[in-house]
This record gives structure tokens, sequence and C-alpha cells, in this order.
């Protein structure tokens, strides 16, 4: 395959910005003959299956300086896009302040693939792993458009995916990730990332899940957000059983309410591995599964004070 | 339009790396991928190819010290990095790690042996005292068609205790 004979007629060139808007200019420049490369480990995996041709432009986003490491601030990570995937599962302050991500990455590929991939490749992919952490906890992308830097929350990016295609101009810089931390009104915070599938770290998931969510004093669920995805599905946000959850005690009938919420909410592609009706049956079990286990956790020795279960 | 100051910015085809200690300037497009410079045209063939997707681990090697598959890292990702394959471990006598697996068995038709011998030499330089949770997640790109995991476990533990003692 990689013959020096296809490297000659195949061979693109390759650039190499100093800074965003450099890597911007390229880009308009060369319009569809080029695409942002990160660490290449999707690109490559579409450029060998056919999937996508490779391009006569590659724009290296790793030639430009500030677009990777994590900077701890008062209330969030900042993580540049070009940050790797493997410095994240290994960074002091993601592991002590975001389980969830680390769980999410710890899950993508293995570790020498994740030497090479970046967070904001996996982000642009649209249907990477750790977009569903990202939706539930709010963090905010931020791009440079070619006029001016802008910031848009996870989950209003993704609603957009599902309509429309990202611009190929746009160039994710910075992933705000904001901390949850527990307080007096919400003394307990909880939250699981689930992923499914055949394999672990290589297949495509089936179906992946993020939940983050707070609970209050006596038991009530104070805020909630949940987010699916899974193999080619864009990721997406379960308002409608969030609402069912929110102000409430977890018991038998609301979690009734809520497993068909997820039935009725998540939109999976299937394929001819998985049928949808399988996946929405997996996300809900381990939606409720994850809810009843924590409210039990809370409740002291697993059992509801009404005795339900 | 292109301008001057913007064409500067354009890969040139001169790789200059380090690759097992050797430097070298090699001439090859920037998007080769370092799995064919390596087995092609630098005849290092202890690299092995197999997948070329970045799913077996056969071709596995360090790269600044990390392991990465060479099958999906380009020329120009390599640019003054260090390489190191198969051949630069142990180049001049058989690296413990080497040992162990001989010893415990870790291989039988040995064809993902290299790229598990790379691997586990980047959990041990990252690592000194591995669990078994660190051992499997550290080897969870390798893959073993003569499904010889037990005996490559069994090589890692005693590869660990060999460190443990000697430190
Ligand atoms: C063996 C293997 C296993 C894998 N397993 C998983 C898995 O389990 N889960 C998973 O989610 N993914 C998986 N992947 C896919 C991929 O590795 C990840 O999604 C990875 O994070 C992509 O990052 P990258 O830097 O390599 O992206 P690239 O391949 O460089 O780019 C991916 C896309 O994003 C665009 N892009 C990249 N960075 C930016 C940016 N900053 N701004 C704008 N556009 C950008 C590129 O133009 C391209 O369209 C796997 C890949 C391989 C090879
Ligand atoms: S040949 Fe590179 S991972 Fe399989
Ligand atoms: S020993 Fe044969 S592939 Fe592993």
């Amino acid at each position: 395959m990689a013959s020096g004979y296809e490297d000659k007629i195949m061979s693109p060139s390759v650039w190499h910005p100093r800074d965003t808007t450099e890597a911007w200019t390229f880009k308009k420049l060369l319009d569809s003959d080029a695409i942002y490369v990160a660490g290449g480990t999707l690109l490559r995996t579409q450029w060998e299956s056919g999937l996508a041709a490779v391009p006569k432009h590659l724009i290296d986003l790793s030639s430009i300086p500030g677009l990777t490491g994590i900077e701890k601030k008062e209330d969030s990570l900042a993580i540049g896009a070009l940050t790797t995937l493997g410095q994240c599962r290994k960074d002091p302050d993601v592991l002590q302040h975001s389980p969830l991500l680390v769980e999410a990455v710890r899950s993508i590929a293995a570790s020498s693939v994740r030497n090479l991939a970046t967070i904001g490749g996996n982000i642009v992919s649209r249907v990477g792993d750790s977009l569903p952490v990202f939706i539930v906890c709010q963090a905010e992308f931020e791009w440079n458009t070619g006029l001016s830097p802008m910031t848009e929350d996870a989950s209003e990016w993704v609603e957009r995916l599902q309509v429309q295609l990202p611009k190929a101009s746009h160039l994710l810089t910075r992933v705000h990730l904001p901390l949850f931390r527990e307080t007096d009104l919400v003394p307990k915070r909880f939250g699981a990332f689930h992923k499914v599938g055949r394999r672990e770290a290589f297949t495509p998931s089936l179906v992946t899940v993020a939940i983050n969510g707070g609970m209050k004093p006596d038991g009530k669920i104070a805020d909630i957000r949940i987010a699916v995805g899974g193999g080619q599905t864009i990721p997406h946000r379960l308002v409608a059983v969030e609402k069912i959850l929110k102000g409430q005690i977890p018991n038998r009938e609301l979690l009734g309410e809520a497993y068909h919420a997820v039935m009725n909410g998540y939109r999976p592609k299937s394929d001819p591995f998985a049928t949808d009706d399988y996946r929405k049956k997996t996300a809900a079990n381990l939606i409720i599964t994850e809810i009843w286990k924590t409210y039990s956790e809370w409740a002291d020795g697993g059992r509801e004070p009404d005795g339900a279960y | 339009m292109i301008n001057k100051s913007l064409a500067e910015r354009r890969s040139d085809k001169e790789l200059e790396c380090e690759i097992n200690g050797q430097p070298m300037s090699l001439e090859v497009p920037p998007t080769r991928r370092l799995l064919a410079i390596l087995r092609d045209d630098l005849q290092l063939t202890g690299t092995k190819v197999s997948c070329e997707i970045g799913r077996c681990g056969a071709c596995m090697v360090l790269v600044d010290g990390r392991p990465v598959n060479s099958c999906l890292t380009m020329a120009y990702q390599c640019q003054g990095k260090k390489i190191t394959t198969i051949e630069g471990i142990g180049q001049d006598e058989v690296d413990p790690i080497q040992q162990c697996f001989l010893e415990e068995g870790g291989y039988q038709c040995g064809y993902c042996t290299p790229g598990m011998i790379v691997s586990v030499k980047a959990l041990l330089d990252d690592n000194r005292d591995p669990g078994i949770e660190d051992i499997e997640e550290a080897l969870s790109g390798n893959l073993c068609r003569c499904t010889g995991y037990g005996g490559i476990v069994r090589s890692v533990h005693k590869a660990v205790q060999l460190r443990r003692n000697s430190s």
C-alpha cells in the first residue's frame, strides 16, 4: 500500500501555518483542495478505507504554537485543541477534576493512537467519544472563524450539526470545560460515562452515554444533563428525560417514565450490526441504572424511602 | 494566490530526525508514512506491517519515547524527533524485556513481538511499577493473532519484577 510509487502519484503538499489566521488563510485560498490535519489518525482511516480521497493539500495544525496544553482556571479547564488524547489522559488537573473526561479518553482507541490523536480532531469528527462528555459538562468550544474568535456551547454546536455540516474553514482552537463542585445546596455531584461496543477500544461504539448531575440534600435531582451518541450518531442531549428527572426524587414510576423518554428521544443511526431499537434499549438501561445507582448510594444501603425497590 | 511569505510555509522533502540514535537526513515526501520509511527505505524490517490502520500494533515504534503506530505517522510529523525501532532496543545486547519474553514464552510465531516489546518498553520507562490495569491499557493496541496473551502478560510481569529488583 505505502509504496514509493504511490507516494509519488498522490503525495499532497503540506503547509505549516504559524498561527490560526494563517491556517484559515490557507484554507480559504486552497478551499476544497485542502484539509486541516491535527493528529491525522481519523483522516488516515478515511483515506485508507476509501471513505475520503487524499486531498491535494494538508494544512498542518500542529505547527501552530499555543494550541496544545491544559490550563487550570478558577472554574474551568482550558484545553488546547491540539492537545493529544494521551496528554489529556495523564494530565494531573484532568485526572483530579474531570473523571468523566478521563473515562471517555481512556475508551478511545489505544494509547499509541492517543499519542497522535487530538481532542480537537475528536470533537470536529462529530462522532468522537469525548463529545457526549463535553455536552453534559456544558463545555464551550472556541473557534477561529477568520473574522473574530467565536465561542459556542457544545450542545448548541451539536444541535446545529444535526441539520448542517460544520464550516470547513472554522478552526477549533480551545475547549473550556467547566468544573462542577459540591456545595451546601447541591452536596452530591454524580456523573457517568459508558461506551458499549464489541471491543473496548477499537470498533466504533454502539452506544455512548454521558451523564452529569447534582443532587440536593433531600435527594431531589438539582440539575442533570444527559447525552447519547455512538457509532455514526452525532451525540445529542436528551432534554425531555432531563426535564422529567429534574427536581424529583427518583422512584420506580419516575424512572419508568424516564426510560420511555429515552426510548422516544434517542435518535441512533442503525447499521447492519445493531438495530436502532437495540441501541435505544441499551441507552435506556444504562441511563436508568446509573440514576438508580446514584440515588441508592445516596439513600444509604440501596433502599428507597418509600420501599418501592 | 499564495504569496511569497505563505509559500515559505510549505514542507520540503528533507526529513531530519534521529533513528535509533543516528541522525538522519532523508529525502521523502512529507506525507510518506514512517512505516514505509523504516521498512522500505531503510530496510529496518523489525518493525512489522499488518493492518496499516492503527489497529494491530505490529508497526509500533517510539517517537520521543512515546509509542505510536508508524502506519499512522507521516514523515513531517517526525521532523526533529527521536525515533526508536525494535532494532534500537537491545542494540548491543538483548534487552531485559526481550529476555523476559524469551524466558516466559511471550511469543509463538513472533510477528507481534517487536510491537509488543516496544509498547512494554514505553510502559516501563514511564511507570516503574505498573499494575495489571496499566499493563492491559498499555498493550491494548497490540494484537497477537496466536493469542498468547497469557505468556505475554507473564513476560511483562517478569520484566516489572526485574526492574523492581534492580532499583
Ligand atoms: C485504530 C483507531 C481507533 C479509533 N478509535 C476511536 C474511538 O474509540 N473513539 C473515537 O472517538 N475515535 C476513534 N478513532 C478516531 C480518531 O482517532 C479520533 O477521533 C481522534 O481524536 C481524531 O483526532 P486527530 O487529531 O487524529 O484528527 P484528524 O484525523 O487530524 O482530523 C479529524 C477531522 O477533524 C478536522 N480537524 C482536526 N482538528 C481540527 C481543528 N482544531 N479545527 C478544525 N478542524 C479540525 C480534520 O480536518 C478532520 O476532518 C480511532 C482511530 C483509529 C485509527
Ligand atoms: S500495521 Fe500499524 S497498527 Fe497495524
Ligand atoms: S506470537 Fe504470533 S501474532 Fe503474536
